[in-house]
């Protein structure tokens, strides 16, 4: 494996990823007061995703229509003269970057772009005295960052040459020698477990649950790691899964902690800003009681057991 | 910012309404006294005149006052700030009020003739006749809450602090008695001032007695038992203190109030200090439980609450430099107490802390905050000692003693005068330079004329902005110096003269040399707006030379219509309070100058400082009226940054990025600023371990102030809707707080687009 330190001297580029967004202040990667850096791109396409302009590894454009005037100038940029009510449409707009450049109202906006690893350490170290007070510290969040491995590897380890405490969340949907590669420069995994039945995990994320499950015994035995289980009325919250999640923890001693994600439907008006349909239309967020009914059967658990809610 | 409260102006109203003896009777017979004395010596006349206005315009005690004294002030008076500055008229409400009253022709013969008097002899119109033409120039007019400008006067006397120790430790009587001992060494000189000095404090005893005489009436009809206990105890204290030195808590409350409302000073300098001893002693020997402690600073701040002053009732607690230390701790303890059951906007509560200080104090104000009372604003003195040194250019020991005023303006407590007589609008000045050299509010031309195609680089940008500035300061540093020295002429300020240093010693008023240190200071406004507007013209106009200036300056002029695409670039520049290098980095570059140019004229004009403060009351928002479109992309008539803070909704890169920017200002360069924070309950009741984190951070990385307001935006929201359920939400606006739903709704909704962390 070239390492990206070793790419950037050799070729003297240096190391690239594709975020969404920096973000400081985060309080809920992970412990204390964080900087979470999303990464765009990820191999599962889970229907409940609440972060859907993290799902592909290549810039978008985001329309916000509540913004939009409708006055039809991102049209007009593309040689189109809009009749009359008209306004944008990503058929009729081919050169959307003109677009966005168009837009007097801010409704289009460029989502995602290029980062060196030192633009994100300069962002990241503003906060550094906060993350000593805190005990907090980076996060690589996504999407998945282990998808963009040669630009989080190098991230993680500048990171660690800061003494910054790092955390990634994943999806665990990576090739083990590549989680195998980072995990000493990781100091805390946020792990998703999502389907205990392997079918369903294929049918709602698109990928099988076994890679998964072998990297998350590999990982926690090398670094701390919680697992996080978003859970969704309807589609992941049987009783079948809830028992698999117990299981799973008892027969990994380790295990830190276990984070219940209750569904929340922030993201869902997010899909038609990208030009795509929310997959799961009709999902409400559950109850207290429903959450308190999971919490009762996951308190089986040999580990501490909590509600995350973002 | 009012000078009179409105309360008084109503109270003279419904006087009128009333009908009976002339509604104006007290003006008027204050006119007499006055033209009696019109050419007696200033300190005689003084005398005469507050022996008319006292005390006459006590307003009678009520049976649940434990401390007496509750002021109205006339229409015509005298006092440093309160009514009006020095010997003032307020005609305006006077004309008002006697339209809607019914007035014989002759009473009404009478008042005209008492305004005619007034017109030119008030204190403020002589200090405006003697400016010289070149500082009128600058400041064609005192209208600062209407008219479009870049630069006005105030005509106060503001922010003077007591030596509340020295009254306290010698009581009237041995007051009284250092003054003859001064009267006797003087060999004559300064007499006139020390015999009229006597003669106040003989008033201040009459004052005393005067009250007492109501209490001991009121106990013979007392509702209950108890409170004839209580009425026929403050009768005892009003007369012990009338002579004696104060010797429990009680009678030094009772002693400073007395004196203070006399004075017409309204802010109270370290009070743990001066009450500690005597809350200590009481405790001790049993005079008084915790409880009953509780009580009467309970019953005391209520009393401030009533003497309304919103802007003022400064009460300071903690820090550096205290004599009795654990003492003062034990009062400060108690006074964080009162403020969390005492449900007001007042007394404004400030604990200066410090990192050796006792924790508890700060511990206990969070638990405070938490509660949603904005109270206690928190002074950092790590970083606001070594910043008053090399601000006010004085020894560590004398800046330990800096207390804040107001609205957040620092003075050294009993030692020095920093009154805050003008105003500048720097967006407005940035607007000038954006239009060359006019007004695009009034249309009139107020700067040199300049072709803005001639600035061709951004340093001549910023030239021709920096000498907008520049022509303001200087004219706004001469006419603080001209208020000072006319004030001073009309009369010495006896009371106030007498309790700050080193008047006695000099035989000399606090306006006119006494004071040990006299200086001044300047309220900006708009400083962040212009920051942010100089940061977009720098990368949209000379940078990526996307737009002329020319451009930006007809889209400004338009307000942005049809200019939305150019509005939105200049919106996304990049905006202070963020932690982005270019912008901050702008605000400190416009910090440093606006400082830096109003420090240097303390020696032109003769002032010990004259010092910029960054504070904040409602002038943003005044000021953001008359103020047109700005290239941060603000709109026409939006409200201007409040203090240096972000311009409100801009700030939105977490609350670390927030106040990484805001402690990036160089607190040594003025004489104070404040930092309004608003943070959600669910952030400090949930999660304050992080909160902890956040202040202690920016305290550490340099910041000076903090106020923290703590609420929902669903609160701030339904308070919108159902006000009549919202009584009790308390927000700090800038330099004050305020019960949420008494806000007009433009700082309603200023507040609600704030950030919220």
């Amino acid at each position: 494996m070239i390492s990206c330190d070793a790419l950037s001297t050799e070729i003297s580029k240096p190391c690239t990823g594709i975020l969404t967004d920096v973000l400081r202040f985060s309080l809920h990667d992970g412990p204390g007061i964080r900087t979470t850096a999303f990464f765009k791109g990820c191999p599962l396409h889970c229907a409940w995703c609440h972060n859907p302009e993290t799902q592909f590894p290549v810039v978008e454009i985001e329309f916000r229509e509540d913004k939009c005037q409708k006055c039809g100038d991102c049209l007009r940029a593309n040689a189109v003269e809009p009749k009359p009510g008209e306004y944008f449409d990503r058929e009729r707009c081919p050169d959307i970057h003109r677009a966005v450049e168009a837009c007097p109202s801010g409704a289009l906006r460029i989502v995602g772009r290029s980062w060196t690893v030192d633009e994100v350490m300069a962002e990241a170290l503003k906060d550094s005295a906060y993350y000593a007070a805190s005990g907090g510290g980076i996060t690589l969040s996504g999407g998945e960052p282990l998808a963009q491995f040669d630009f989080a590897s190098a991230l993680l380890a500048a990171a660690r040459r800061h003494g910054i405490h790092t955390c990634v969340e994943t999806c665990g949907h990576v090739p083990s020698d590549l989680l195998l590669a980072v995990l000493p420069d990781v100091d805390l995994l946020l792990y998703d477990w999502k389907f205990t039945d392997p079918e369903r995990h294929r049918a709602e994320t698109g990928v099988p649950n076994d890679l998964i499950r072998e990297n998350l015994e590999l990982a926690v035995q090398r670094t701390a790691v919680v697992l996080r289980c978003p859970l969704i009325p309807g589609v992941n919250d049987s009783d079948d899964h809830l028992q698999g999640i117990v299981a799973l923890a008892k027969s990994l001693p380790k295990l830190k902690a276990i984070e219940v994600m209750p569904y929340h439907s922030a993201g869902a008006g997010k899909y038609e800003r990208y030009g795509r349909r929310s997959p799961l239309p009709g999902v409400n967020a559950p109850s207290e009681q429903q959450v308190s009914g999971w919490m009762r059967k996951l308190a089986q658990a040999p580990c501490d057991v909590s509600v995350q809610r973002i | 910012m009012q000078t009179l409260n409105e309360i008084d102006v109503a109270k003279a109203g419904i006087r009128a309404r009333e009908g009976g003896a002339n509604p104006f009777r007290r003006e008027l017979e204050f006119t007499a006294v006055y033209r009696k004395h019109l050419t007696s010596e200033p300190p005689q006349r003084e005398l005469a005149c507050l022996r008319a206005m006292f005390p006459a315009s006590f307003e009678p005690m009520q049976e649940q006052d434990v401390f007496a004294g509750r002021v109205s002030y006339p229409l015509v008076g005298f006092s440093p700030e309160p009514g009006g500055l020095g010997y003032y008229c307020r005609e305006p409400e006077i004309l008002q009020i006697m339209q809607e009253s019914q007035l014989s022709p002759e009473e009404r013969r009478e008042v005209l003739e008492m305004l005619d008097f007034w017109r030119e002899r008030t204190t403020a119109k002589k200090i405006r006749a003697a400016y010289p033409p070149e500082v009128s120039r600058v400041l064609p007019t005192d209208d600062w809450t209407r008219e479009s400008g870049m630069a006005f006067p105030l005509y106060r006397m503001a922010g003077t602090v007591l030596d509340y120790a020295k009254l306290l430790a010698q009581g009237l009587g041995g007051l009284r008695a250092q003054v003859q001992e001064r009267i006797a060494d003087a060999n004559g000189s300064g007499h006139d001032f020390l015999s009229a000095t006597l003669g106040t404090l003989d008033l201040v005893a009459e004052s005393a007695r005067h009250y007492a005489e109501q209490a001991r009436t009121l106990a013979q009809s007392a509702s209950s038992e108890h409170w004839k206990r209580e009425l026929k105890i403050t009768a005892d204290v009003l007369l012990r203190v009338s002579t004696e030195a104060p010797e429990t808590l009680r009678e030094a409350i009772q002693l400073m109030w007395s004196y203070a409302l006399l004075s017409g000073t309204w802010n109270y300098g370290r009070m743990d200090v001066y009450l500690g001893p005597f809350l200590a002693r009481d405790l001790e020997s049993g005079r008084l439980d915790k409880s009953t402690a509780l009580r009467l600073l309970q019953a005391f701040w209520r009393r401030m609450t009533d003497y309304d002053n919103q802007y003022n009732n400064r009460v300071i607690i903690g820090g550096v430099g205290r004599a009795n230390e654990a003492e003062a701790d034990a009062f400060a303890l108690l006074a964080l107490e009162a403020t969390r059951l005492v449900h007001a906007n007042q007394p404004q509560l400030s604990l200066r802390f410090h990192q050796r200080q006792n924790p508890a104090l700060y511990e206990k104000a969070l638990e405070v905050l938490s509660e949603g009372r904005t109270f206690p604003l928190l002074y950092n003195d790590d970083v606001n000692v070594p910043s008053v040194m090399k601000a006010f250019q004085v020894s560590r020991e004398e800046a330990e003693q800096y207390v804040p005023f107001g609205c957040g303006e620092y003075v050294l407590e009993h030692r020095s005068v920093g009154s805050p007589n003008g105003l500048l609008n720097m967006a407005k000045c940035l607007e000038v330079t954006l239009h060359g050299g006019r007004d695009v509010v009034s249309g009139r031309q107020v700067g040199p004329e300049q072709k803005i195609d001639d600035l061709a680089t951004f340093d001549d940008f910023w030239a021709a902005y920096c000498g907008q500035v520049e022509r303001q300061v200087a004219a706004l540093a001469w006419q603080e110096r001209i208020e000072y020295d006319v004030t001073s002429q009309g009369a010495p300020f006896l009371l106030l003269s007498l309790l700050h240093d080193d008047c006695l010693a000099r035989g000399k008023p606090i306006f006119g040399g006494g004071v040990r240190y006299l200086g001044g200071t300047l309220e900006t406004y708009g400083n962040t707006n212009v920051a942010d507007s100089l940061t977009a013209i720098h990368e949209l106009v000379y940078t990526k030379k996307k737009y002329t200036l020319a451009q930006i300056a007809q889209a400004c002029a338009a307000n942005f219509v049809s200019h939305d695409r150019l509005r939105q670039e200049l919106l996304d520049a990049p905006k202070y309070g963020n932690d982005i290098a270019v912008a901050d980095e702008m605000a400190i570059r416009v910090h440093e100058h606006v400082c830096r140019v109003t420090r240097e004229q303390a020696r032109k004009v003769g002032l010990h400082s004259y010092l910029v403060v960054i504070i904040n009351n409602w002038v943003n928002a005044l000021f953001g009226i008359t103020t047109g479109a700005t290239p941060d992309g603000r709109h026409a008539g939006e409200t201007l940054a409040n203090a240096n803070n972000p311009q409100p909704g801009m700030d939105r890169n977490g609350a670390t990025a927030f106040l990484n920017s805001i402690a990036k200002l160089d607190a040594g360069l003025h004489a104070g600023a404040v930092q309004n924070m608003k943070f959600s309950k669910s952030l400090f009741n949930n999660h304050r371990p992080i909160l902890n984190t956040l202040l202690h951070v920016y305290f550490q990385n340099g910041g000076a102030q903090a106020m923290l307001t703590v609420v929902d935006r669903g609160d701030l929201e339904a308070a919108m809707r159902e006000p009549e359920k919202w009584g009790h939400l308390m927000v700090r606006v800038g330099g004050f707080s305020a019960r949420f739903i008494d806000l007009p709704k433009e700082s309603q909704l200023d507040l609600l687009r704030r950030t919220l962390y």
